[in-house]
């Protein structure tokens, strides 16, 4: 089942595919949640009135893809070509900057929206402008679409835009890139547009990956004080040096034009506040909107000077980050309860500042961020990125760069907003450290068990020794900020943006049994051959034929990887998330530059499928080379028919030991399947600059992953979702969440240092968690999870509709335990009449 | 009595171990459940806890059936296991569990199992073992659960004295229908106890359980004034029909009440048993029918 964060809005775009627009929005379960939390009936909505009323005016509305980002950006690239790509980046900002409509919206404490009124995406042709035309092509046509994009600004679309950059996109060059073999195991198609879902890249559909960026920096200083750092080092340039001239000049003129097109553009929106102003006739109102208009007057151009500034500069920053470029899953947002702390303390101090004030601007944030949707136009990142969508992580807790517990009353704030805002937002992270206060955990755990899955939890312990390793000091990484779904970035030491390989090796492990084949693709040799699976007599044999391909597959990831690094710099540019960057003032270098002197390059790339794998190959060596009860011919004719008719064979193999029960069987091949990857990394890493380090991080992709795997030898049905992250294959996981946990320990090979996250996910019945002691052990649990220095660890409290869809798919939910006291069985194994009255506790809290 | 010690204390029979138990003592704890108690309680939802020995258990919906597998046929002494009208089994109970075993092992949907199996002291420990990362920040441990785990007293004390050499939190649910003795034995190992007390009714304690109230009453105030420090909570199942107005309940809680420092909780009703009484072919008794 797809995790709930990753479900929450998806944006799924298959134009080329089906010569026809497919968009889904909301999930039924997201669009129920949004009518019903809007509702009458929620419990907040008197204490919440302003983000209510705001959230009622989009909701519902039909999202509206807006052109004007990338009309701007288009007409001023057209003029400036030849020049440095950094310089054109900033001048095409400041364009924008100058021309995008600016709007006040109606009950909002803040300013700065870069889409039309309600709910809106907008387009980056520098990634997929060569396309663009044949997908917006159909949508003023389209009734059905909640995505709606006006007959004018298609017209835009396909006769301004899209024709620029066909010839100039960054894919298209990494496309013609690509070796034969690579490109076979990549790209479906000969234009690179759709994705094999097999060695799959990320780099084309996004800029960059998920980023952090140094909010503070600006809420100290502003821009103008950044500006005026640029001058200096530019004032000190060798005049004569080639080098200063043609490289740090550009830089640093950069810097300034992009400085100066964000103040521009708050500029803009003091401008419309002060008109908006002069009409406005509810006296309360008009004070709101000539504080928003003295706000933009001064931040983010000079340093904020109190909480309501802060939130106004914060915003500004990450919203124009969204103009300069697609960050993979939304610019994150970065240390919140840090670097907002100051000013918080000092208002509340000073009596200017309340808590109810605090969370209604926090809210205002949040519903500012419900409004953007990240729209995917590339027909792999579409599907690829399936409910991607909004993973802008709000980093709460943690340590300071001392090392001591850094949670304040404003963290706590913050887990408040989360239990009483009724939408999904923001995406908020909590950094767990072994000295966690009681009450931090608490909260927490609370948090979590509102239902909602949040926050997410990220661990020091982990995090902290591992970036050390990697380069950082201490300070850097215990200041490290929660990015996109599971990363943790240091926003002035990181210097790594190009998108890794998505790698589908439970494709691997199909191409063993159909030697170096998948039946999705019949007759064609995708990878090596290793064999006839049929023949194999010993254990030995199949490992070797899975080592060698998934050592191909390695290979096709880091070669590719190669190129990416290689070709993304001549095509993307990030002035103003490079002014933002130390390393990159420093030495006057575009963060997208593949090499920056002292920056670490924290890449990855992703084992997907672990679960899927680690059981398939466990059932065939213990069924059929350990207790010798099946043949491999026997296995690949049940495979072959998608176990038709083979239903014992089918579930013989789902008996087998699995991954996730802390069953050494399982385990000790997934470890060892863990080793593979890190010794490809430890080996050829270097050659490519960077750290490219093993994670496990799906987001949804193990769904249209597994829609390219057949049947596999687990009893995993053809075209299926895969296992997701490290969690268990669906329904197998028997032994409860604390086998869970130590499978995911003792699969881990601790002494290496080239791994990056591991996601793992976690479903906890209500009951198991129900009043103060159930508060109490989940804390605990937590506790244990930091103490295996666990990276991430996300928790989905089952809820009513999770026990009816296991009472509709029993398989998926083998392991799911009714815990009661002094009794204990399976929830499947309950007719369903007991079923129903497990459901109808579970709904009224009623268990013990 | 109907209670069997165990032969040489260093084994016993169980039927499941449970980790992550959250409602059976402190913290996150493994429980171990012990096979065979002397009561027959008419609302049991464990009933593959009464019996001592190892019972077979099969739950027909799982079963791939015999046209599309049948292993388990081939896999017992002749007639033990025969086809049934619907293309599923029918099992001989009247045939020993262990003959089933080999056929259970090989059920490939596993809808073939044996209820029970005989476990030393060290292979449960080590087993409990795997979560004490858990234990030690939750304050859990290990509780043992049944059936009535002093019913294999000797075998419990063993479990009991090790998990202590060992450093585990220990914790007990016990009805309290034992000899006094080998409650005094166990309790000396334990950290926590659990003690149920169903009606104070004897007349109908005797009829609704089989066995009677006195012994069970007499033991706690003993546990009580010899282990003063011991933490105990008392618990009731609150039954439709049998104890479950508020005057019964009153009384219990009013008797407890009655001892310093005692936990109280009152469980609530649940028929979720159901279903192994089907997968036992037993009977299912009144008091739980009747609520269907």
């Amino acid at each position: 089942m797809m995790n709930r964060h990753c479900s929450s809005f998806t944006v799924n775009i298959n134009a080329l595919q089906t010569n026809m627009t497919s968009i889904t929005i909301l999930s039924p379960h997201e669009q129920r949640l949004l009518d019903k939390n809007t509702g009458k009936d929620s419990p907040f909505r008197e204490q919440h009135r302003r983000a209510f009323r705001i959230l009622e005016s989009f909701e519902g509305t039909r999202p509206q893809i807006d052109v004007e980002r990338a009309q701007y950006f288009t007409e001023s690239m057209k003029q400036t070509e030849g020049e440095p790509l950094v310089l054109r980046w900033a001048k095409a900002l400041y364009h924008i900057a100058g021309h995008i409509t600016v709007s006040i919206d109606d009950y909002q404490l803040i300013a700065g929206r870069i889409g039309p009124q309600g709910r809106y995406g907008i387009l980056y042709p520098e990634l997929d402008g060569d396309f663009l035309d044949a997908a917006v092509k159909d949508l003023p046509n389209r009734t059905e679409s909640p995505f709606t994009i006006t007959a004018e600004d298609a017209w835009t679309v396909v006769e301004e835009i899209a024709p620029y950059w066909k010839g100039k996109t960054y894919h298209e060059a990494l496309n013609a890139a690509l070796p034969p073999e690579i490109h076979r195991l990549t790209y479906d198609d000969p234009q690179g547009l759709r994705s094999r879902f097999i060695v799959n890249e990320t780099s084309s559909f996004r800029s960059s990956i998920q980023w952090v960026h140094d909010y503070e920096k600006v809420l100290k200083r502003g821009f103008n004080g950044i500006k005026a750092e640029a001058q200096t080092k530019r004032d000190a340039l060798d005049p004569n040096s080639p080098l200063d001239q043609c490289e740090k000049k550009p830089f640093l003129d950069a810097v300034m034009i992009v400085s100066d097109a964000v103040i521009l553009w708050a500029n803009r929106h003091a401008a419309a506040a002060r008109e908006l102003a002069e009409t406005e006739t509810d006296a309360q109102r008009k004070k709101e909107i000539l504080l928003i208009a003295a706000h933009c007057e001064r931040v983010p151009a000079e340093p904020a000077r109190n909480f309501h500034e802060a939130v106004q500069s914060q915003w500004f920053v990450q919203m124009f980050s969204r103009l300069e470029q697609k960050t993979g899953t939304i610019i994150s947002n970065g240390r919140m309860d840090q670097y907002l702390y100051p000013f918080y303390k000092r208002d509340k101090e000073q009596g200017l500042l309340t808590d109810e004030q605090t969370l209604e601007l926090l809210e205002c944030l949040w519903v500012g961020l419900a409004q953007f949707i990240d729209l995917y136009i590339s027909p792999a990142g579409g599907a690829f990125n399936e409910g991607y969508a909004h993973w802008e992580a709000v980093t709460i807790g943690g340590q300071t760069p001392d090392g001591y517990d850094a949670a304040n009353e404003l963290t706590y704030l913050f887990l408040q907003s989360k239990r009483e805002f009724p939408l999904h937002y923001p995406d908020l992270a909590a950094r767990i450290h072994t000295l966690s206060p009681e009450r931090y955990l608490w909260e927490v755990a609370e948090t979590i068990k509102d239902g909602s899955g949040f926050p997410k939890l990220v661990n020091d312990e982990e995090v902290v020794p591992l970036y050390v390793s990697k380069g950082a000091t201490f300070e850097e990484a215990y200041d490290y900020a929660v990015s996109g779904c599971t990363e943790a970035r240091m926003p002035n030491r990181d210097t790594y943006t190009s998108g890794g390989a998505y790698v589908n090796f439970a494709s691997a492990l199909e191409m063993v049994f159909y030697n170096g084949q998948v039946k999705k693709y019949p007759g064609q040799l995708l990878s090596i051959e290793t064999g006839d699976a049929a023949a194999f007599t010993s254990w030995e044999q199949l490992w070797n034929a899975y080592k060698t391909q998934h050592l191909w597959f390695l290979r096709t990831a880091f070669i590719q990887q190669y190129l990416i690094i290689k070709l993304r710099a001549e095509h993307f540019a990030q002035p103003m998330g490079s002014a933002l960057h130390n390393l990159c003032m420093k030495y006057c270098l575009d963060l997208h530059t593949p090499q920056i002197p002292e920056g670490i390059n924290l890449g990855y790339f992703e084992y997907i499928g672990y679960g899927t794998v680690v059981d398939s190959l466990a059932a065939v060596k213990y069924l059929v080379f350990d207790k010798k009860r099946l043949t491999m011919p026997e296995i690949l004719d049940a495979m072959a028919v998608n176990f038709e008719g083979k239903e014992d064979i089918r579930a013989l193999l789902r008996s087998a030991p699995s991954y996730g029960n802390h069953d050494s069987y399982a385990d000790e091949i997934a470890k060892e399947i863990d080793l593979l990857s890190l010794d490809y990394s430890k080996k050829y890493s270097a050659e490519l600059g960077i750290h490219n380090d093993l994670r496990y991080v799906p987001f949804t992709s193990h769904v249209p992953f597994g829609k390219v795997v057949s049947a596999t030898p687990n009893g995993r049905l053809a075209w299926t979702p895969l296992s997701d992250g490290t969690s268990a294959s669906h329904g197998q996981d028997v032994n409860g969440p604390t086998a869970v946990l130590l499978s995911n320990y003792v699969t881990k090979n601790y002494r290496y240092k080239n791994r990056a996250a591991r996601m793992l996910n976690i479903k906890f019945t209500p009951q198991s968690l129900k009043g103060a002691e159930g508060t109490q052990k989940l804390v605990s649990f937590i506790r244990t999870f930091c103490d295996l220095k666990l990276w991430h660890v996300q928790f989905n409290v089952v809820n009513e509709e999770t026990l009816r869809s296991a009472q509709k798919n029993p398989d998926l939910y083998r392991g799911l335990i009714v815990r009661i006291a002094g009794y204990s069985a399976y929830f499947t194994d309950l007719s369903a009449d007991l079923q129903n009255d497990l459901i109808a506790r579970t709904a009224h809290n009623e268990l013990h | 009595m109907n209670c069997i010690e165990s032969d040489g204390q260093q084994s016993g029979t169980v039927f499941n171990i449970q980790r992550f138990s959250v409602h059976d003592g402190p913290g996150i704890r493994t429980a171990v459940f012990f096979k065979g108690c002397p009561m027959r309680c008419r609302w049991c939802c464990n009933p593959e806890s009464q019996h001592f020995e190892p019972e077979v258990g099969y739950n027909e919906q799982r079963c791939l059936g015999t046209a599309r597998c049948g292993h388990c046929l081939h896999n017992v002494p002749d007639g033990i296991i025969s086809c049934s009208e619907n293309e599923k089994i029918t099992v001989n109970r009247s045939a020993d569990a262990e003959c089933f075993r080999q056929a259970a092992a090989e059920c490939p949907a596993e809808s073939l199992f044996i209820y029970g199996k005989r476990k030393t002291v060290a292979e449960i420990l080590d087993d409990a073992e795997k979560d004490a990362v858990f234990y030690i920040r939750s304050g859990g441990g290990i509780t043992l659960s049944g059936g009535e785990p002093f019913a294999q007293g000797g075998f419990s004390a063993a479990l009991l004295r090790e998990a202590k050499r060992r450093r585990f939190h220990t914790a007990a649910e016990t009805a309290g229908f034992v000899p006094w003795e080998t409650l005094q034995t166990n309790c000396r190992f334990l950290d926590y106890l659990f003690y149920d007390i169903k009606t104070l009714n004897p007349a109908k304690h005797l009829e609704q359980t089989g066995v009677p109230l006195e012994p069970i009453l007499d033991n706690f105030k003993a546990v009580l004034s010899e282990y003063p420090a011991l933490p105990v909570c008392v618990r009731t199942p609150v039954i439709p029909d049998f104890n479950d107005t508020s005057e019964e309940l009153a009384e219990i809680e009013h008797f407890v009440a009655g001892f310093p420092n005692i936990r109280y909780e009152r469980l609530p009703f649940h028929r979720f048993g159901t279903a192994k009484y089907r997968f036992l072919n037993r009977i299912l008794p009144y008091c739980v029918a009747i609520s269907s």
